[in-house]
């Protein structure tokens, strides 16, 4: 077997080396044998990267100990579910997974309908480029099949940390984000060189695109969930780099999806979106090289190696060809690009927010690269945490959503004011309403007001536009509301997939406002019998007890829980001893209510009956995940639906 | 000048201005990386700075006083002395010997008043060596903490 893993990874160097060469003869000599012998080199790239990958899953899930790897991450009596998600716990299993991706991807891609497209060699040469890189470094510094120098009767184990259902789907997903974005800039970069100027790269990518934005917001949400029941982790958002390395690319993807739109229908802001895109890629391998590399302080940090370097190199090249690429272009693209006609229009619009995102991105980037940055000017390591990002982050996205809220109601080309202000005034009216409740009921805090009463008049507008449309077509068609309201969205996917992602990241808002502004801690030791009061909650602590699961020793609190005087239950925090680890390693409870979360955690002992606990009322955490399942589902309803929107008659309710 | 340019104009004023609005929240907003050695030697010269510092754990420092929360401690760096920490707060996960703590606060006569207390493991998602293990010296701590 191990013969079997190392030849399939000299094999994908070979293969994707031999590939590329053959698309590149291809593309010199116009033979289509060539082209044709590149494709089935794809293919066989996705075999072998299959086969290593369930190679890897096999030695894994069969405890083979005489691999380093699987000594390393798992051990004997780990569950089987995270034996084989050990496979990303390490360095060399998560380059095997963006390898196996990014085979999948090609393979897909020169076996998709568009593949006599001429633009296909150069895009599958990108992603080549990639596959080789992943390759060689698997190679010569990640090799996942190394094997131990002497069998180890049982292996080191997975961190308590990792031993979580978030481990399942966080990697993975944000994987997935990561990797498909080197498609839409791989058809990007194809296109510059072709000199194809048109939006044809950007309607082949829409979905490509959208589908890795979607994965990347899955994989933040995950991520934000486990790192909430991870005591360590500094709860859903910490502003860690790890963290912000994968929010990066997120925000300049959506600044991307919204960009295009514009290319798409006016033909504008062509180097705009080139640069976005190449960007977007840039910063997915800036922040595999942030986190392989420890040259921050990060509490996700992977162990030091010498991985960074490699990316970093890699990284450089594909930024250097890039702007060379489209430096080499640049008259050629703005020779045909359209002005915008009016400030108050849908395009200029698009345009702020655009520029609200990157400069979202480049503050985050500046935070994340500060201490890197203050060292070297004044040799003092500077750490910009939370605060900075709270001070500068807070304006930014308020300015944002209140742009999302105006933004739906300005037509394109040109709005006018009037028909603006009618259609806007009933969501304003909402939010002022919001503000005037909360200020009423007593609610402390102006900023986090301000930003729920923008957030309700955000969600608002978006309500009014599905309002509309719904009326519209019943007046036409005389539907019911519900017919008329699934006919609408149907008809127009994009637009009203669009919406629903927008009223999910104004459900999102809600609960990160609230939950960060609002929340409380109490932390006490207490006797046996007595209890804890926090807001509206009364916990009663009963007895700390012991048993075992999985091999583990596990110490548990029993603690009932009484809300507003009524009993609702208990909690069970808990310590777990694991059989692998020295610490003992703290498993939250969490009680959820549609309005706030109760956060208990079993701090310490000091005998069996006295016990100290921290207990934490977050308002409107379970609204953070609420908002993210919707923005997942808009995003793939205008996945699965949306057609170019070339063919669509610009459809704003608003315009004349 | 063409509509174009003057939008552009337009977008470009606000994004300085919110640009100016970060820079300038900079120093405020961050905390100094300050070693051990430094920061007891020159005491006055830090005094009121937040400032973040790390070290090696001295475990028999530690007094817990489980009934006002409050944790006292020492950090300490090979070679170097080491600073007393007060942090009102309950112990983090993997608080033990030889763990890297990093602590953020303020110098407070003498002694540094954390307010943010954290542990980080040489190799975060690493096991240690099985040669170091010892179950029974786990079965023992588990033990005795249950009595």
């Amino acid at each position: 077997m191990y013969l079997i893993g190392n030849i399939a990874l000299v094999l994908g160097v070979v293969i994707s080396l031999y590939s590329l060469a053959a698309n590149i003869i291809g593309i010199r000599t116009g033979d289509r044998k060539w082209l044709e012998s590149a494709r089935g080199g794809v293919l066989s790239l996705v075999f072998i990267a299959a086969v290593a990958s369930f190679l890897l899953f096999y030695i894994l899930g069969t405890s083979q100990f005489q691999f380093s790897y699987v000594a390393a991450y798992t051990s004997q009596n780990l569950p089987m579910v995270y034996k084989l998600t050990a496979f990303w716990a390490g360095n060399a299993g998560s380059l095997m997974l963006w390898t196996v991706l990014l085979c999948i991807y090609a393979g897909m891609i020169v076996f998709s309908k568009e593949k006599r497209n001429p633009m296909i060699p150069y895009v599958s040469s990108v992603l080549l480029i990639n596959i080789l890189f992943f390759f060689t470094v698997m190679l010569i510094n990640g090799n996942p099949f190394e094997m131990t120098d002497k069998i180890p009767a049982d292996g080191k184990g997975l961190n308590p940390m990792l031993q979580n259902p978030g481990m399942i789907l966080h990697p993975v997903t944000l994987f997935m984000g990561y990797v498909g974005l080197a498609v839409p800039f791989a058809f990007a970069i194809a296109a510059l060189i072709m000199k194809r100027m048109d939006a044809e790269w950007i309607k082949l990518t829409r979905r490509w695109t959208l589908t890795a934005w979607l994965f990347l917001t899955l994989g933040n949400i995950i991520g934000a969930w486990w790192a909430y029941v991870e005591l360590g982790w500094g709860g859903y958002w910490a502003w860690d780099p790890v963290e912000n390395a994968s929010f990066l690319p997120w925000l300049t993807v959506s600044a991307f999806l919204h960009s295009v739109m514009i290319q798409e229908r006016k033909n504008m802001l062509k180097i705009w979106n080139v640069s976005l895109i190449i960007l977007s890629y840039i910063l997915t391998l800036f922040g595999t090289f942030l986190v392989r590399s420890g040259i921050l302080t990060s509490v996700h940090a992977f162990g030091d190696s010498n991985l960074g370097a490699y990316f970093l190199i890699f990284l450089a090249f594909m930024a250097m060809i890039s702007i060379y690429i489209v430096m080499t272009r640049y008259q050629l693209i703005k020779k045909d690009s359209n002005p915008i006609e009016s400030y108050f229009s849908k395009e200029s619009s698009f345009l702020l927010n655009n520029l609200i995102l990157v400069v979202a991105a480049f503050a985050v980037f500046w935070g994340t690269m500060y201490p890197l940055i203050s060292e070297s000017v004044t040799g003092t390591k500077v750490n910009v945490g939370a605060p900075y990002f709270d001070k500068v982050m807070a304006p930014i996205f308020l300015a944002l959503i209140l742009l999302m809220a105006v933004c739906p109601l300005i037509a394109w080309q040109k709005a006018a004011f009037d028909k603006f202000i009618k259609s806007a005034i009933v969501p304003l009216l909402m939010g002022l309403a919001t503000a005037f409740l909360l200020l009423a009921a007593g609610v402390k805090g102006l900023y986090a007001i301000l930003g729920l009463a923008s957030t309700v008049f955000m969600f608002g507008t978006h309500v009014m536009e599905f309002v509309r449309g719904i009326h519209a077509r019943r007046k036409a068609t005389k539907e019911n509301v519900f017919r008329a309201a699934v006919r609408l969205t149907l008809k127009n996917q994009r637009r009203y997939g669009g919406y629903i992602v927008h009223m999910g990241i104004a459900v999102l808002t809600v609960g990160v406002i609230s939950s960060y502004a609002y929340s409380s801690e109490v932390m006490k030791t207490i006797n046996k019998g007595e209890s804890i009061t926090i807001g509206h909650y009364e916990l009663t602590f009963n007895g700390l007890s012991e048993t075992t699961r999985n091999n583990n020793g596990i110490v548990v609190a029993d603690v009932s829980v009484a809300y507003k005087g009524k009993a609702i239950g208990g909690v069970k925090p808990e310590k777990i001893f694991y059989e692998t680890w020295p610490e003992p390693s703290t498993e939250v409870a969490v009680k959820t209510h549609w309005a706030q979360d109760l956060y208990v955690v079993l701090s310490s002992w000091e005998t069996k009956d006295k016990v100290t606990f921290m207990v934490k009322v977050n308002p409107f955490v379970s609204w953070i995940w609420t908002g993210g399942i919707i923005v997942v589902i808009g995003s793939a309803f205008a996945l699965i639906g949306g057609r170019p929107a070339g063919r669509i008659q610009p459809t704003s309710v608003t315009k004349s | 000048m063409s509509q174009n340019k003057k939008i552009i104009t337009g977008l470009a004023m606000g994004v300085a201005a919110i640009l100016i609005m970060f820079f300038s929240t900079m120093p405020a907003a961050g905390s100094k990386e300050i070693t051990i050695d430094d920061l007891v030697n020159n005491q006055e010269k830090f005094k009121g700075d937040y400032v973040m510092t790390q070290g090696l754990l001295n475990k028999d420092s530690i007094k817990w006083n489980a009934d006002k929360i409050e944790l006292e401690f020492e950090i300490f760096n090979e070679g170097e002395g080491s600073l007393p920490i007060f942090y009102r707060g309950v112990k983090p996960d993997n608080f033990t010997d030889d763990v890297i703590v990093i602590v953020e606060g303020f110098m407070q006569d003498g002694i540094f008043e954390a307010e943010k207390v954290q542990t980080k493991c040489p190799s975060k998602y690493e096991g240690e060596d099985m040669e170091n293990y010892d179950g029974e010296m786990h079965k023992k701590m588990f033990n005795d903490k249950m009595e």
